[in-house]
């Protein structure tokens, strides 16, 4: 999750007038196939609408009668949660904008990315923005190299966009930025000034950012303590190549997400009508239970603790998740996520996976924590770095940048 | 909707058992309308073919007990795996039968009596080995002269090696016995086990499976059914998952065949034979027994222990340590315990 935002920052500063503005999107493979059938309509109709419209009876189904979910679902297109604010409220491109997107997307494609060590066209090599590059081009999985029709995945507000924040969240989260632009303060990466006096102060929440101190291992991001992949996952490009693994039986849906360069985890959804485990349990993928209403699996998650933030969301988050065979190829995923704590009303966002080939689709445990020698390195070597400015061998670590590094061009 | 219980005469009513065995009450109150139809239909349709599957799989004879018990069944007619399962055996700790004992032990008066040593001794009861009479067929576990001494070693040394202490992955078989729960997911042409401990899980691909990628903490695992018996392939671990507290390890080389047999509706007979030639003079095989979770509120939770292993494995690099030198009527724990020299952890 916070990889992913993390590459979408990135991307973003790779790309930001092109991308933001013309909205790449999820594949959606029924659109394609109805695109296929109605290539010589002006206006093709959008991947959604397409979908809903199949009859139910093309759905495969389990031995038991069952829509069955089961396979290996991805998708090598990039949609953005959020809308740009030019399309308004338009769920879905127009033609015209839809091939600029694709043309755009090539040109991207063709860029050098992260492995370029240049930041505002002046060579960065040897400066700590070069050093703090912990990923080059290659951890970032194939391009996209299709597009739908959608303007964003949130289909509801209709504007495509996450809802204001309450005025408590905002005033959370406010904090939490000063606090990390407290810990900048007087570095290249931060705002002038001399070394902050909150340096030592604790962070405002269970820090799961990248902030710029490593006096505790809880001063690290999440995922550099390899804590995986949080909930909801968007198959997003972002996710560096996510594929999501079903199996299905009539009293379980059981989810391999191999997302987020080896924060891949498995999620077991019971399908039960037992309640919600008792409140004081709080886990870091929440307390899931199924249901069908239909054809669609109808996952209810709660029981959030505060070590996961989706957009601010923290132990609050309540998520819905629907799961639809749509036809032979596709899988609709959407959630609804509310919070009264964090956002002035509930919002929705849709993928459509595309089935992948099982035979070349490769599913690999994450094994992020088993390798986790950078936890280890980052602690080590601030310890080595406090020593040699003591011996009068180096500069304070708190006037060194070790947060902010991460895009090239930026 | 009628129960799935012995006194429903017929075929159909067993095959319709066959057919909602897997799901919990609630389950079945879920499924509404669309899914009774189909549970009709398959009555009616299938009752030819539901006469003969039945006389091949309607019962199965547990030798052990005397008793005809009911085999629960999927849709398709394979012994119903589904669930939430766990060992009660002590085969985590110590696999060959053994007594209790200390955790971490040191010399005490008595030769063959250890005492509870540092870091266990202020755990007192809690920090023994549950005694068990093993699980390894015969007793013994065949290793290889030059094998035999590193179990030793490792055995000494266990809590800087046992990837189990650092919360890692634990390998197969070993995942099987920790004493957690871990559920399976019984798929149509996969069978998914998700293990609370560590977050682990493992595919087991029925009939045709991908090339296996890389060797893995949790193996490539491929099954086939011989009758009622899940019989499953494992291949392509790496050689850093342990089989127990006690030391006992394996090499890449190691090939694992697990045998998965109903005996009862809520509980698997579970063999596994290991061979490693680089490690065991011969193949050996351990024999348990994984019971059904039948709690109203089973359920699978993470035993999420990342961050909680950090403090025993990072501690010391924080930039003010947690561990102060304890002193008053406090009880002073003054723990010593050197790492060795090829056991820090980035030199593995």
């Amino acid at each position: 999750m916070r990889a992913r935002a993390r590459f979408l920052t990135l991307l973003g500063a790779l790309t930001a007038a092109t991308i933001s503005a013309l909205a790449l999107q999820d594949v959606a493979v029924a659109g394609q196939a109805d695109r296929q059938r109605t290539a010589a309509a002006p206006a093709p109709r959008p991947a959604g609408q397409a979908a809903a419209a199949r009859p139910a009876a093309k759905v495969p189904r389990t031995p038991w009668g069952a829509p069955d979910l089961q396979g290996l679902w991805n998708t090598n297109t990039l949609v953005p949660l959020e809308r740009s604010r030019e399309f308004g409220t338009r769920a879905f491109m127009t033609q015209e904008e839809h091939a600029k997107a694709l043309a755009d997307l090539q040109l991207r494609n063709q860029r050098p990315g992260r492995d370029s060590r240049t930041v505002a066209g002046q060579s960065a090599v040897g400066t700590e923005k070069d050093v703090a590059r912990a990923y080059n081009e290659f951890w970032f999985g194939d391009k996209p190299t299709k597009l739908s029709m959608r303007t964003s995945m949130i289909t509801d507000p209709a504007d495509g966009r996450i809802p204001p924040y309450t005025p408590e969240a905002a005033r959370r989260i406010a904090d939490k930025r000063e606090f990390l632009a407290a810990l900048l303060q007087g570095t290249s990466g931060g705002r002038p000034g001399p070394i902050s006096p909150r340096r030592a102060d604790p962070s405002p929440d269970y820090n799961l950012d990248r902030i710029n101190r490593s006096d505790n291992t809880e001063d690290r991001g999440g995922p550099e303590r390899c804590f995986g992949s949080e909930l909801p996952v968007t198959m997003g490009t972002g996710t560096f190549g996510g594929v999501m693994q079903i199996v299905q039986a009539p009293d379980s849906v059981s989810i391999y997400y191999d997302v987020g360069q080896g924060s891949g985890f498995a999620w077991v959804i019971p399908i039960t009508n037992r309640p919600h485990l008792p409140k004081n349990i709080q886990l870091y993928r929440g307390d899931a239970i199924g249901r069908w209403e239909g054809g669609t699996l109808v996952v209810d998650v709660t029981n959030f603790s505060d070590e996961t933030n989706f957009h601010g969301s923290r132990e609050n988050l309540h998520l819905i998740q629907r799961f639809r065979r749509v036809d032979a190829n596709t899988l609709s995923v959407e959630f609804t996520a509310e919070d009264p704590t964090t956002w002035t009303r509930p919002w929705t966002a849709i993928q459509e996976l595309e089935k992948a080939d099982e035979k070349t689709t490769l599913v690999l445990e994450g094994g992020c924590h088993e390798g986790n020698y950078g936890l280890l390195g980052m602690m080590l070597n601030t310890r080595a770095a406090e020593k040699a400015f003591a011996e009068g061998k180096g500069p304070d670590p708190a006037t060194q940048d070790n947060a902010t590094g991460g895009g090239a061009e930026n | 909707m009628p129960n799935c219980t012995d006194d429903m005469p017929g075929h159909a009513s067993e095959l319709f058992c066959a057919i909602i065995a897997p799901q919990s009450a609630a389950t079945r109150q879920n499924w509404s309308g669309e899914a009774d139809m189909r549970i009709r239909l398959n009555r009616l349709s299938g009752a030819a073919a539901g006469a003969a599957a039945i006389a091949v799989f309607g019962l199965t004879v547990i030798q052990t007990t005397g008793q005809a018990v009911r085999t629960p069944r999927t849709a398709d007619g394979k012994p119903n795996l589904n669930g939430i399962w766990q060992v009660t055996n002590t085969a985590n700790w110590d696999l060959l039968a053994h007594t209790v004992r200390p955790a971490v032990a040191q010399p005490g008066v008595y030769a063959n009596h250890s005492v509870l040593a540092a870091p266990v001794v202020a755990l007192g009861a809690a920090g023994l080995v549950p005694p068990g009479p093993g699980v390894v067929e015969g007793n013994e576990i065949p290793y290889k002269p030059e094998a035999a001494a590193r179990k030793r070693d490792n055995a000494e040394h266990w809590l800087d090696r046992d990837p189990e202490v650092r919360c890692y992955m634990p390998g197969i078989p070993r995942a099987m016995y920790m004493p957690y729960p871990f559920q399976i997911t019984q798929g149509t042409n996969k069978i998914q086990m998700v293990f609370a401990f560590a977050n682990a899980s493992r595919t087991i691909y029925i009939g045709a499976a991908p090339d296996p990628p890389a060797d893995k903490w949790m193996g490539h695992s491929v099954g086939r059914w011989e009758g009622n018996t899940l019989v499953v392939d494992v291949t392509d671990l790496n050689d850093r998952s342990w089989l127990s507290r006690s030391g006992d390890f394996h090499s890449d080389a190691l090939h694992l065949v697990e045998r998965f047999t109903p005996i009862t509706p809520d509980a698997l007979r579970y063999e596994v034979t290991v061979e490693d030639p680089n490690v065991f003079t011969r193949p050996w095989k351990m024999n348990m027994v994984l019971y059904r979770q039948l709690e109203d509120n089973a359920a699978l939770i993470d035993y999420r222990c990342i961050e909680l292993v950090e403090e025993t494995f990072l501690g010391h690099l924080r930039k003010d340590q947690l561990v102060k030198h304890w002193e008053g009527d406090t009880i002073i724990l003054d723990v010593t315990r050197r790492v060795q020299p090829g056991d820090k952890r980035y030199e593995r």
